[in-house]
This record gives structure tokens, sequence and C-alpha cells, in this order.
């Protein structure tokens, strides 16, 4: 049966035939399950948002007439021209300038001999778990116009005005890239370890150097990847709410979620512009993604795990190794130490001056001592821990089953799978939340004002993410060997068990503790799903902010980041001892 | 028909053990059964006449009122309040003596801008979720009123209100008053420099250098109301277009956040934020001070009880507690102004006929819901490129 669907006989022997009378029950069934659960999850919200932006909204928020104005007010009205240039910029820009960054410092880490690249791992993983926001307040008190930064270049430049403005579309670009290329590096460092090194070792038998090798050869296999991962974060980016709003907004660049939020403040709100808003970012998602599937189709072109011995040689890269680690450190002493140190210093004042003298006379533990008998903060932490290793779990289990559909099995509908799971990619997460907290508000099940709400919300909005893991794993992972366990007679089981998923786990745990982080930092739909009696940590550092309490915010940012410090040490020194890979 | 069989299983047959120990359980079941249904008929009936609704709990009157509101309120234990007040400077003052004067009572709350709290309240009520009982904010209470979600009541201390201090429909009382007014840092604006009148916010020199809040209650649409009411439609417009050439930077922060700014040195001048803020961080020894430019919009911040409050007796003891004097004097000894007519501000030239200003353009809540979207409409228009 599979034979005469499959469009690649020269792979298949007569085992395998044998064999697929038996295990194609346990295909069909896991792809009904996998299918079932990922339609319950994503399609509410789509028919939701679609809803949404075909009404208009009573003050009490229930649907009232039927209308088309809001597609009219964003296609026609000439108003949004403007907001949407700047999105494309600022998500282009980010997108582009992150994976630069996050790509440098993954290929550094992951395939070459520099020293300290242990360091890479633990910036990635302490900053990519800390809310945005957090980092955001921490690089706009460095960067701003009475900030250290701004002082020093005045001090050097004789000048008398703020020499840098970070409240420009730059400066946007800039701290957006910079909070992303962590997420780049995790991506892509579970790439780069598991690439076939056959092929660079052929290029340099040719006679090609470290850097002809790496052009011509490594970033070509990297090619899907490298898409994968600008398309998501000029996504993330194109659909981003805390930077617009807090670098964005005072500097009068308005993007397109800015300029729904103060819609919003309208009263009824109009929910329908950010309704039709979402359907134009999935369009405009759909095509790209159309883009991203004609490249990626022929996917026997980037199989780099093969029978054949796998592991990457490491490149030397001489004298230049030196050069590479002062990045690293700079890399980490950018993304990480310095905001913590000014956040630090937020955190010990009463009111923020910036640092001189002076405020050393002002220093106070105080916020400490509140910020430990605010009693959500233990209760917050507790959370959002749960549902980062919930929705990790559930994220990675599922993904695993369907990606091995996709790239293994010739079932018909698995193109509705790959649909299902691509969809809440499309999503705002603002506009996802809302679309979930209306869907409980017609289903009978009360878990509105519960963590399960939240479980359910970050499993389907980190679905695509998790898939990107393991399809990207799967794909580098060459057919014959699961082909050969068949040959040896093998069950479907026994052979996912014995040769599928252990050579998985570098791509399934890179994305189980991604998914980890970025479920406890979640912060757009957590904003609207949380109830005061659930705390998430991301919620509590947003809703600090807004409510002026930075000193409390920073203490509070301190403990959750030696927390994570803490966690992602441990699971470094876990995984060094039992062999886990590090991606 | 089975209930004649009883005896005469239990009775009829002492035969194996088998058939005792069902003849037992068919007994207990029985006896339960009635017992149950002895227990449950005058329960009910005593419970239907002891249960009061949220409304009949709101507007209770007399003397035996408090008593009922104490004994209501042990049971429920807790009371949850979406608030926009500050929460270091005033909520937790307030939850701490409220929870003195009422051990049995925990005072749980989420902050959030004027919109932000509406809104939440009113998508929760959309969901059948009923866990707020207090809102509060300049024109919450209206808002989540006219949205339907709010109940009216009672509490006897609002009649030592003004009219103006509270709803004709009973929706809300007011705690305290607020005047917004410039800030601005003391390092980098010189005495001399201060802006004075509205038309010194002109001067090419502040250009850039100015901020202020997108917030529907406090933020820049108050501010432009403020101005199109007082100085009339033409003029006020064509005074902010003036003003709209000034580049005034944008924040969705709490006004409290954009005075922090100010105090950080980010802005030299905050347009329109609550004076006794300024007051208070000039008093911790921050480097800011407030000036009046007249008239001053003058707006309050009124408190409700929501319609399917889930603690209706402890959200009335509570209403009760800011209203009265024992808790406005707590409003007052952290440097807000209470609404109560006889508690004075501690620090008096905060308001008009202090001496450090006399006119003030009161915006009511009725005014700033009908008017709020033509502002924010104007807002968007003219300030946003």
């Amino acid at each position: 049966m599979i034979f005469s669907r499959s469009d690649q006989p020269r792979a298949v022997t007569t085992f395998p035939v044998l064999r697929a009378v038996t295990h194609v029950g346990a295909e069909m069934w896991v792809l009904i399950c996998v299918s079932v659960i990922t339609a319950y999850l994503v399609l509410p919200p789509l028919f939701s948002v679609i809803q949404t932006s075909l009404f208009t909204t009573r003050l009490n928020g229930e649907l009232d007439q039927f209308t088309g104005k809001y597609y009219r007010d964003l296609l026609g009205g000439l108003q949004l021209a403007g907001p949407l240039l700047n999105t494309l910029c600022f998500s282009l820009g980010s997108a582009v300038l992150a994976t630069l960054v996050g790509g440098f410092v993954a290929w550094v880490v992951t395939r070459t001999d520099t020293p300290l690249s242990g360091l890479g791992y633990f910036t990635a993983f302490a900053s990519f778990g800390t809310p945005f926001i957090l980092y955001t307040i921490g690089w706009l008190l460095l960067l701003g116009k009475a900030g250290p930064v701004n002082f020093w270049l005045r001090s050097i430049l004789d000048s008398s005005g703020p020499v840098l403005n970070v409240y420009s579309l730059g400066g946007m670009i800039f701290v957006e890239a910079l909070l992303w290329s962590p997420f780049v590096f995790l991506m892509l460092a579970a790439s780069f370890r598991s690439m076939d090194p056959s092929l660079e070792d052929a290029s340099a038998t040719c006679g090609a150097g470290v850097w002809q090798t790496l052009r011509r050869i490594s970033l070509r296999l990297m090619l899907p990847a490298f898409f994968s991962v600008i398309l998501l974060i000029f996504i993330r980016a194109f659909e981003s709410f805390e930077i617009p709003a807090l670098i964005g907004l005072p500097g009068d660049i308005r993007v397109f979620t800015t300029a729904i939020f103060l819609d919003a403040q309208r009263m009824p709100p109009s929910y329908g512009s950010a309704g039709a808003f979402s359907v134009l970012l999935m369009l405009i998602v759909a095509g790209t993604l159309y883009v991203y599937f004609r490249v990626t189709r022929e996917s026997t072109k980037f199989q780099t795990i093969t029978g054949k011995g796998y592991r990457p040689r490491l490149i030397s890269l001489g004298r230049w190794r030196y050069a590479a680690s002062a990045a690293l450190l700079l890399y980490a002493l950018v993304l990480l130490v310095l905001p913590f140190l000014i956040v630090l210093w937020a955190s010990l004042l009463p009111f923020y001056m910036q640092p001189s003298l002076e405020a050393l006379s002002k220093l106070t533990l105080r916020n400490y001592s509140t910020a430990v008998h605010y009693p959500k903060i233990a209760d917050s932490i507790k959370n959002s821990v749960l549902l980062g290793l919930g929705s990790a779990t559930v994220v990675m289990g599922l993904t695993t089953l369907a990606s091995w559909i996709l790239v293994r099995t010739k079932l018909r509908g698995r193109w509705l799978l790959d649909l299902l799971t691509t969809l809440p990619l499309l999503f705002p997460g603002i506009v996802m939340g809302l679309a979930i907290l209306r869907f409980y508000l017609i289903v009978p099940i009360p878990i509105y004002g519960t963590l399960w709400i939240l479980l359910v919300a970050y499993v389907t909005r980190y679905v695509p993410y998790g898939i990107r893991y393991t399809h990207a794993g799967l794909l580098q992972l060459h057919k014959e060997l699961e082909e050969a366990a068949y040959a040896s007679g093998a069950s479907w089981s026994n052979c996912m068990r014995r040769i599928v998923l252990p050579l998985l786990s570098p791509s399934f745990f890179g994305g189980w503790v991604f998914v980890f982080l970025l479920s406890a930092k979640e912060l757009s739909m957590s904003v609207l799903l949380v109830s005061p009696r659930t705390p998430v940590v991301s919620v509590a550092i947003y809703e600090l902010w807004d409510n002026a309490q930075v000193g409390e915010l920073a203490a509070f940012g301190i403990v959750w980041t030696a927390i994570l410090v803490s966690v992602s040490v441990i699971y470094y020194l876990f995984a060094r001892r039992y062999g886990v890979q590090m991606q | 028909m089975s209930s004649l069989s009883i005896p005469d299983r239990f009775f009829g047959r002492t035969g194996g053990g088998n058939d005792m120990v069902r003849c037992l359980r068919y007994r207990t079941f029985w006896l339960a059964f009635f017992a149950l249904l002895i227990e449950l008929a005058p329960f009910s009936f005593l419970r239907q006449a002891e249960a009061l609704t949220v409304e009949e709990i709101a507007l209770l009157k007399g003397p035996g009122r408090q008593k009922v509101l104490e004994q209501g309120a042990k049971k429920e234990g807790n009371l949850l309040w979406y608030s926009t007040l500050i929460v270091d400077q005033l909520v937790r003052p307030v939850k701490v003596a409220f929870e003195k004067e009422y051990p049995f009572i925990q005072v749980e709350f989420f902050r959030g801008n004027t919109e932000r709290v509406v809104q939440k309240a009113v998508s929760e009520y959309q969901a059948k979720r009923y866990d707020v009982d207090i809102i509060d904010g300049t024109t919450s209470p209206t808002l989540a009123g006219k949205a339907g979600i709010m109940q009216r009541f009672n509490s006897p201390y609002l009649a030592e209100y003004p009219a103006e201090l509270k709803d004709a429909q009973g929706i809300w009382g007011a705690t305290n008053l607020y005047f917004l007014t410039l800030g601005y840092n003391t390092r980098m604006v010189k005495p001399n420099e201060v802006p004075k009148t509205w038309d010194d916010l002109l001067n090419p020199r502040w250009k850039g250098n100015m901020i202020w809040s997108t917030s529907r209650g406090s933020g820049a649409p108050m501010m432009i109301g403020n101005i199109l009411l007082s100085m009339g439609p033409e003029a006020g417009k064509a005074y902010l277009l003036k003003l709209a050439k000034q580049s005034v930077a944008k924040s969705t922060a709490s006004n409290r956040q954009i005075l922090d700014l100010v105090i950080a040195g980010e802005y030299p001048i905050a347009l329109h934020i609550f004076n006794h803020h300024a007051l208070i961080s000039r008093k911790a020894g921050a480097p800011v001070d407030w000036q009046p430019l007249e008239p001053v919009t003058a707006t309050f911040n009124s408190t409700g009880l929501v319609k399917n409050a889930p603690h209706p007796h402890a959200a009335l003891l509570f209403l009760d507690f800011v209203f009265s004097k024992r808790g406005q004097k707590i409003f007052q000894d952290v440097d807000y102004l209470p609404a109560h007519p006889e508690m004075a501000a501690r620090q008096a030239d905060l308001k008009p006929g202090g001496g450090r200003f006399k006119r003030a353009n009161y915006v009511s809540p009725d005014v700033q819901y009908e008017k709020g979207n033509e502002w924010i409409d104007f807002f968007q228009s003219q300030f946003l490129k």
C-alpha cells in the first residue's frame, strides 16, 4: 500500500512492505489522535478571530452588528499606512539582526574550538526565560536620554544634548533583536550540532578554507533552519507589544499593535479592528509560510544525519578563537550583565536616580523586604514553573508524534495536521488570549480563572515552535536508520523508542527547554487570562512596571533571574554528566 | 412499597449472614434517606429566608445592617478589589487598616488603569466568572455601570457627602479628589523657566521634552477635554493644534510611572500628573515638583459595588470603611486628598484655594463617559503620527 503511494521507491525494500501492513494502523491512529487534539486547541480561536473582525462590540462585550467597517478602515483608510510601514521595517529589521547575532553565537559555540563556549548557553538560557519587560526596562535605563551610555557619549563627544536616541525605530530594532537572539541561538544550535561533517570534510579536502566551507556548505545546509527562524521572529516582532509600547510610543513610532491598543481605550472597545488586523496578519504570514514550504519541500536535500557517523567536527579557528571568545563575553555582557546590573541598581533605590555618588547614600533594601512580604511572588514563581513544566512536556510529546507523521508517513490527510500545527503562528498573542477567553465563555468547561486555561493557551501557542524543533530534527534524520530497524525485525513502537527518539533527543530536549522558557515569560495572552488568584511571573512584573513599582519590580526580577540561572546551571551539569546534548 | 418491605425483610428473616448484611444496608440507606429529608425540609425553608441577594444586601438600611454585614462577612472571609489607585502609596495602607478593623476579612486586589479595570471585569462577566467585588477609578464604575455590571448600593456614610461626589443612581461614591497638573524635574527645569500658563508649553525649549499618558481616565484625552471645555471648542482646538507641533511623547503606563520617568531625568516635564504624587516623591527626596496650569483638570476617584459580587457583605463593609472618616483618614495620612467634606488635605495647597491655584475645571464621570471617545479621537488624529 505504502509502496504504491510512495514517490521514493528507491528506499523501500521488501521488508518495510511487510512491516507496513502491521504498523499502518498505528500511524493512522496517531494521526487521528494528534489531529483531534490540535484541532480542539487551534480551531476555536480561529473561528473567534474571524467572528470578532466582522461584528461591532457592545459596551458589555457582546457582539452587536455585522459590519465590514474594520476591514475598510484597515485597508482603505490611509490612517494605517504609517503603522504598516513601521511594522514591516521593525519586524524585518529585528528578524535579520537577531538571526545574524544569534546565528553567529550559535556557530561559534557549537562548531568551533572557542574557549568559554559554555557561556553562550548560560547567557541564552538565563536571558531567554526572563520576561522581556525586565530587560527592556534595563536597556531603557542604560540607553535612555539620561542614562549612563548617553552620559559617557556626551562627555566623550562633548555634546550637550543626548547623543543616542533609543526612542526610535533603530532603538526598537536593536532591543527587539537582542531579546530574540537567544531564541535564534537555541533554535540554530541544534541544527548546527547535527550537521553531516562529511560534506564539510569533502570541501576541506578540495582545498576550501574555513570561511569558504562555511559560506558554501554549512550555511547552505542550514538554509531551511535560517529561513524558519527569520520567519518566526518576523511574526513575533510583528505582533509584539512590549517594545512598541515602551520604546516606540514615546518616540512616535506607531506600529499595528500599539495602534490597536490605543483603539481599545474607546468605550466600547473596538475588538473588531484587532480581529481585522489579525486576519490581515494571517494572510501575510500564510503567504510567507507558503514560500517556506516551497523551500523545504525537497527535504531530502537537507537530510544531514544519515547512517554514517554524524557527530560534526569542531572547526579550529586558530588565533581567531580568542576574538571569538571576546565576542561571547561581549554578548553576555550586553545581553545579561549590564541590564542585570542596572536593574539591580534600581532595586536598591527608593526612587530611580542615575548612578552617582550622591545616589549611593540613598541605597536601601526596602524593596527586597516588600518583595518578600508581597505574598504573590512565591505564588507566581510556583505557577510559572508548573505551567512551564506542563506546557513543555505536552507540546513536545504532541509535536514529536506530529512531525513523525509529517516527515515519515505518506498518509493522506497529513496536510491537515501540517496546517493545524502551523495555524497558531498566525495569531498575535493578545488576540489568541481574547479568543480563548471567549471560547471558554461559550463552552461549559469551567477553567477560566484557573491555571488550566493558561496551560491550554500556552500549549496552543507553542505547538508551532515545538514542531520546528522536532520537524527539523526529523528532516535531518535519514530514513535509512529506521528502515534498517524494520529490516532487522523491529516493531513500530520499538523503532520509535530505540532509534528515532534517542536520535531525536537533542532536538526534543532543545525544544523542551525552549518551550519551558517561552512559557515562563509569556505575557500577551497571560495578561488577559490570569486571575488575581493565579498570578504568574510575567504578568506580575508587567503590572509592577505599569503601576510604577520599579524598585519592587527590580527586586522581583533579580530573584527570578537568579532562579533561572541556577536552573540552567543545574541543567548544564546534568546534561554534561548524562551526555544529553545541550541544545 | 419498598418502605413496607423493610420491616418485612428485617424482621421476617433471620437467616444467613449475607441476608443480614443486605438488610442492614437497606435499613441504613433508608434511615439516612429519611433523616436527610427531615434535615433538608426545614433547612431549605430557613435558608431561603436567610439568604439575601446581592441587591438586597446592597440596599440594606437601618440599625440591624452592620450586624448582618459582619455576620455575612465572617462567612465570606475575603473580597476582591479592582483598583486604579497606586499600590504602594494607597492600596496597601487601606488594605492593612481595613484588615485591622475586620480581622476576618482578607483584601485581595488587582491594579490597572481605568479602561483596563473595566475591560477585565466586563470580559469576566461575559464569561460568567463573578470574582470581583469592588471597582474604583475616575470613570471605571460609570463605564462598568453602562455595561450593566454594577449594583446600586446604600452606605450610611455617603449621606455626609455633597451631591456631586456621589452618583444619583447610587452606583458609586467618591473616595478622593484628583487635581491634574504639570510635574517637572527640578534639576532640569530652572525655577524661572517653569511653564506657568498653557501658552508657556508652546515654547520651543520644550519641544520633544514633555510626556503624557494615553490613559482615558487621567491622561492626554482628559487634558484635551479640559482645554476644549475651558477654552471653548474653537480656541481650545486652535491651542491644541499648536501643542501637537511640540511632539509630546506618550506612554501607556500609569501617571505615577510617567512622573517616575521625569524623576529619573528621561523627560524634564510631565504634562498631566496627579499633584499629590509629586508631593509624595518630593517628601521622599526626589527632585520633582508640580505646577498648576489653570484651570486645573479636576476629577475624583469613584468606588462602587459589582453586580454579582461573590462577597457582598464584606464588600459593603469595605465601602462603608473607605467613605467613613476612619477610612478617609488613611487617604489623608498618605497625602491623598480625601473626598469627605470634613476631612482636609494634609497639604492644603494641593487643592484649589489652598494658595497655589484658584481655578479648577471639574470633569464629572458622566461628562467623561459622554465625551471620552471624542477626546480620544482628537488625541489620535492630532497627536499621533
